[in-house]
C-alpha cells in the first residue's frame, strides 16, 4: 500500500518538527514539512521528509506548494502568540490575527483546493481559558468558546471556528486545543522560568499557590496529532470536533515552576506569599511604571491573573475518541526538557 | 477519665469537642442489632467482636441486618487467622497447616485452639472459637462460600510469608512485593466484603467488574497502617516498608530511626505516602458503587480516617519515634462527615489532600509527584461533583436557548407569585386587625385615652420631658402623699 501523504505547516517549528518526527516514526506517512524558515541548526531533519519553504500569508505560493505535495491530510500548526505585557494588551493584534486567522483561512482553502481529505488544526486551550477573571475546573468541550479576552485566545477561536466550519463529508477537519506546551527547544516556557532563577524571583508566590493548571509535553501533543490524522482517515469520528490536549496531570502552577527550577538545581531557600489583591495593585502600579519608562516589568495585572487562576480541563473526550494517552508524564518530561535546555546554556557559555 | 492535658487540648479546640458531643449525643445507628432475638453463641460472637476490634466493631454493629452477622463472622474468622499468624511462640510446623486449612476448620464443629502464647491479646477468641463455627453454619451458603474462599487464599498467603525466612528477616523487597503483601492481608478482605455486599444486594454489581477499585480500598487502609505503625513494627522486629523505597535514601533500615537522618527518613515516608495516595481516587470511585447507607458508612469511615492519618503522618518525623494518631475529636468529626453521603466524603478527602499539599516540601525528591497526585484526585472529585456548569450558549444550541427562555419565564412567574402572596398576607392581617379594633370599639374601648397614654410613655422613655409626660408623675406623687 502506498504511504499516505501528510503536509505539516510550521513543520520546522517547535511543535511542527516534533509532529514530523512522530509521523516519520510510524512509517505510515510520506511527510512534507512546509515552513517560512528552514530547519534551524541543531534540530534533526529527516532524509525521507521533503522540506519546502512557503509563507502561509502568500496564497498563490502556498497553493503551488500544496498542489505539488498533494497531501491526503494537512496538519496546520502555524501560529504566533505573545508573551509578556503584549499578551494582555492590544499591541500587535493585527499581526496576530493576520497569521493566526488569515493564515488559517489560506491553509484551509489551499488544502481543499489541492484535494486533501482532511485537516488537523493545532488550536489552544486559551480559546476557552483565556477569559480574564474566570476560573475553569475540569471544563470539557461542551463549554462554548467566544469569551476569550486575550488577542491570542480570540484569534485562535476565530481560526478554530473557520476550521470546524469547513468540515464536510469529503473534507474532514478537527481541532486540537493544546495546553501550554513545553519540551526541548521550547521557545517560551523554559526560558521564562529559567530567567526567574537569575532574577531571584523564585521565592515569591502570588496568591495561594493552590490553583491547578494544565501543561503538556511536546511529544504528547505530537502523538495527539498523529492520532487525529489516523482517525480522520479511518473512522472519522473526530470530524468536526474539538479536543482538549493536555498531559492529564493538572498541577499547581507554583509546583510546576518548582519542578522546573529543581531540575536546574535550584530550590527557593524561603517562600514569600503575596496576597492576590496586593499583587493586583502592585501589578497595576508596575504597569504605570512600565508605561512611563517604556521598560517591561515582571509584574502586571494580567500576569497576576495568569499566575493565580485555576484553569484545567478534562481530556476524557480525546482519550475516548482519539485514543489519546499522554505517554510522557510530567516528571520525565521536565527532566528531558531541562537537561536539554541546560546543555544549550552550557554550550553557549563555553563558546563565549 | 480524660487526662488534664487532653482537657486542655479540647479547651483550645472547641470544634473537636463539639464533634465528640455531637457524635455521642446525636448519632443514630442506621440499623440496630436486636439482642433479644440472638442466641447465646451469637451474643458471644458479638462480645468477641467488640473485644477484638476497637475501630471496626462500631461500623460492623450498625450494618444492615442482612449482612450484620456474615460480616461480623468474617471479621472474627480473619481475626482468628491473624492471631495464629502473629503468635511467634507457635512453631512453624504447627502454624502452617492451621493457616493453610483454616477454611476447613470453619466447618469443624467445636473446633478450638488453646496453644496460643499467654501474651497473645486475642487468644480467648480461639479458645472459644466453637461459637464462631456454630454461627458460621447458620448463615446463607452463598455468604459462607465467599468467606471460605477468602479465608483459604489469605491463609495460604500468610503461610507463605510465615515460611519465607527471607521475608521475616529482611522484610519486603520491591514495591510489587509490598503491594502483594498488602493484597494478601487487605486487598482480599476488600474483595470478600465487596462480594458479600453485592450478594446481599447492597452494592452495585459493577464493582466486581472493576477489581482494582476494591483492591485499592484494602491497599489504601493497609498501606496507611503500615506507614503509621513504622515505629511499633520496627520495635517488634517487623519491616513492611519496601527496601526498594528506603534503600534509595539510607543503606540500613535501622538508619531511618537515627535522629541525624531526619531529612532522609522524611523523604522515605513521603514516598510511602505518595504510594498510598495514588489509591485515593479509586477509593472514592468505589464508594460511589455502594447502594445502602450502613454499608456506605462501613466503607467510608475507615477511608476518611486513613486519609486523615496520612495527613498527620506527612512530613512528621514523630512517626519514627512514637505512634502518631489523629485526635478523638477529629475522629468523631470524620465519623459524622463520613456517615452521610459521598459528597461529604469527597470534601473530607479534598480537605486533607489540600493540607498535605500545603505542607509539601520543595526539597523533597517526590515533591512534584505528590503535588500531581493531589491534583489528580482533586480533578477526579471535580469530575464526579462538578462545581461549575457550562454556560448556556444561545447561538450554538437553540434547544438549550429555549430551555433558558423557559427557566426565565418560570422565574418571572415565581417572582409574581411571591408578590401576590405578600399582598394576600398583608390584606388578611389588615382585615383581622381592623375587625378586632372595630369589635373592641363596639365593646367600649377608649382608644383616645390609650393614645394619650401611649404618647406620654413614649415621651418618658425618650426623656423629652414633654408636658403630657409630666402629668402621670404628678398623679403618682399625689397618690403617694395621700397614702401618707
Amino acid at each position: 500500500m502506498a504511504l499516505q501523504r501528510v503536509l505539516v505547516t510550521g513543520g520546522t517549528g517547535f511543535l511542527g518538527s516534533e509532529i514530523v518526527r512522530a509521523l516519520v516514526s510510524t512509517k505510515d506517512y510520506e511527510v512534507t514539512a512546509v515552513d517560512i524558515n528552514p530547519p534551524s541548526l541543531g534540530t534533526g531533519t529527516f532524509e525521507t521528509v521533503r522540506y519546502v519553504r512557503a509563507n502561509i500569508l502568500q496564497p498563490e505560493e502556498l497553493q503551488r506548494v500544496f498542489d505539488e505535495a498533494k497531501p491526503a491530510v494537512v496538519i496546520h500548526t502555524v501560529g504566533v502568540y505573545q508573551v509578556g505585557d503584549a499578551r494582555y494588551g492590544k499591541k500587535g493584534r493585527e499581526m496576530v490575527f493576520e497569521i493566526n486567522v488569515t493564515g488559517t483561512k489560506n491553509v484551509v482553502e489551499a488544502a481543499k483546493e489541492c484535494g486533501a481529505m482532511a485537516l488537523v488544526f493545532t488550536s489552544s486551550v486559551t480559546v476557552l481559558l483565556d477569559e480574564m477573571d474566570a476560573e475553569f475546573l475540569n471544563a470539557d468541550e461542551t463549554w462554548s468558546t467566544g469569551r476569550a479576552t486575550t488577542t491570542y485566545g480570540q484569534s485562535k477561536t476565530a481560526a478554530e471556528n473557520l476550521v470546524l466550519a469547513a468540515n464536510t463529508t469529503d473534507f474532514a477537519t478537527c481541532s486540537l486545543r493544546s495546553a501550554s506546551i513545553f519540551g526541548p527547544n521550547d521557545p517560551a516556557c523554559m526560558p521564562i522560568l529559567h530567567q526567574c532563577i537569575e532574577r531571584g524571583e523564585t521565592p515569591f508566590i502570588i496568591g495561594t499557590g493552590t490553583n491547578l493548571c494544565d501543561f503538556v509535553y511536546v511529544s504528547n501533543v505530537a502523538d495527539a496529532h498523529v492520532l487525529a490524522v489516523r482517525n480522520l482517515l479511518n473512522s472519522g469520528t473526530a470530524a468536526g470536533e474539538a479536543f482538549f490536549i493536555t498531559n492529564g496531570e493538572p498541577t499547581t502552577a507554583r509546583d510546576f515552576c518548582i519542578g522546573v527550577w529543581k531540575e536546574f538545581g535550584h530550590v527557593p531557600s524561603f517562600q514569600v506569599r503575596i496576597p492576590k489583591a496586593l499583587a493586583w495593585w502592585l501589578g497595576w502600579g508596575a504597569e504605570w511604571v512600565s508605561w512611563a519608562t517604556g521598560a517591561q516589568g515582571t509584574l502586571s495585572r494580567g500576569i497576576v491573573w495568569d499566575a493565580t487562576a485555576t484553569r484545567y480541563v478534562s481530556i476524557v473526550k480525546a482519550r475516548r475518541i482519539l485514543g489519546y494517552q499522554p505517554r510522557v508524564g510530567l516528571p520525565e518530561a521536565l527532566r528531558i526538557t531541562c537537561r536539554h535546555f541546560q546543555k544549550q546554556i552550557d554550550g553557549r557559555s563555553s563558546k563565549a | 477519665m480524660p487526662s488534664a492535658l487532653s482537657l486542655l487540648y479540647y479547651v483550645v479546640h472547641p470544634q473537636e469537642l463539639r464533634s465528640i458531643i455531637q457524635w455521642k449525643v446525636w448519632h443514630n445507628p442506621v440499623h440496630e442489632r436486636d439482642e433479644s432475638k440472638e442466641c447465646e453463641s451469637l451474643k458471644r460472637c458479638f462480645y468477641f467482636l467488640t473485644m477484638t476490634s476497637r475501630s471496626f466493631s462500631t461500623v460492623i454493629l450498625e450494618l444492615h441486618p442482612e449482612l450484620l452477622v456474615p460480616v461480623a463472622l468474617f471479621y472474627l474468622v480473619l481475626r482468628g487467622l491473624d492471631t495464629v499468624e502473629d503468635d511467634m511462640t507457635i512453631p512453624l510446623e504447627k502454624k502452617e497447616p492451621i493457616l493453610r486449612n483454616f477454611d476447613q476448620i470453619l466447618e469443624k464443629d467445636g473446633w478450638t485452639f488453646t496453644e496460643n502464647g499467654p501474651n497473645e491479646k486475642d487468644r480467648q477468641l480461639l479458645v472459644e472459637f466453637n461459637v464462631v463455627v456454630e454461627e458460621f453454619k447458620k448463615i446463607k451458603p452463598a455468604y459462607r462460600a465467599i468467606i471460605k474462599d477468602i479465608t483459604k487464599r489469605m491463609g495460604n498467603g500468610m503461610a507463605d510469608y510465615a515460611s519465607n525466612a527471607e521475608h521475616n528477616t529482611n522484610g519486603v523487597d520491591s514495591v510489587a512485593d509490598y503491594e502483594l503483601y498488602c493484597h494478601h492481608v487487605a486487598g482480599l478482605v476488600g474483595e470478600g466484603l465487596t462480594r458479600l455486599f453485592v450478594e446481599g444486594g447492597l452494592a452495585n454489581a459493577a464493582l466486581l467488574k472493576r477489581p482494582e477499585l476494591m483492591e485499592s480500598m484494602g491497599q489504601f487502609l493497609q498501606q496507611v497502617n503500615i506507614i503509621r505503625d513504622i515505629k511499633e513494627d520496627f520495635d517488634d522486629k517487623r519491616r513492611f516498608w519496601p527496601k526498594a523505597i528506603w534503600s534509595k535514601y539510607v543503606t540500613n533500615f535501622e538508619d531511618l530511626f537515627k535522629p541525624e537522618n531526619k531529612e532522609l527518613a522524611l523523604s522515605v515516608s513521603s514516598e510511602m505516602i505518595l504510594t498510598a495516595l495514588t489509591r485515593a481516587d479509586d477509593c472514592l470511585y468505589y464508594l460511589a458503587g455502594i447502594k445502602e447507607q450502613s454499608v456506605f458508612n462501613f466503607c467510608a469511615i475507615p477511608q476518611s480516617m486513613a486519609i486523615a492519618t496520612l495527613d498527620v503522618c506527612f512530613q512528621n518525623h514523630d512517626i519514627f519515634k512514637k505512634n502518631v494518631k489523629i485526635t478523638k475529636g477529629e475522629a468523631c468529626e470524620l465519623m459524622i462527615q463520613s456517615s452521610q453521603n459521598l459528597r461529604l466524603v469527597c470534601d473530607v478527602f479534598r480537605k486533607y489532600l489540600r493540607k498535605i499539599h500545603h505542607r509539601n516540601n520543595p526539597h523533597d525528591p517526590n515533591f512534584l509527584k505528590i503535588s500531581m497526585v493531589c491534583g489528580k484526585t482533586e480533578q477526579f472529585i471535580e469530575s464526579i461533583f462538578p462545581s461549575q456548569k457550562p454556560p448556556i450558549d444561545v447561538v450554538k444550541s437553540p434547544a438549550s436557548a429555549e430551555e433558558a427562555a423557559k427557566t426565565k419565564a418560570a422565574a418571572e412567574e415565581a417572582k409574581w407569585d411571591t408578590y401576590y402572596m405578600i399582598a394576600a398576607v398583608l390584606l388578611t392581617i389588615t382585615i383581622i386587625t381592623g375587625s378586632m379594633l372595630f369589635i373592641a370599639w363596639l365593646a367600649g374601648a377608649r382608644f383616645d385615652i390609650a393614645w394619650t397614654e401611649f404618647r406620654g410613655q413614649i415621651g418618658q422613655l425618650l426623656g423629652s420631658g414633654s408636658p403630657s409626660a409630666a402629668v402621670p408623675s404628678i398623679v403618682k406623687d399625689a397618690s403617694g402623699h395621700s397614702e401618707l
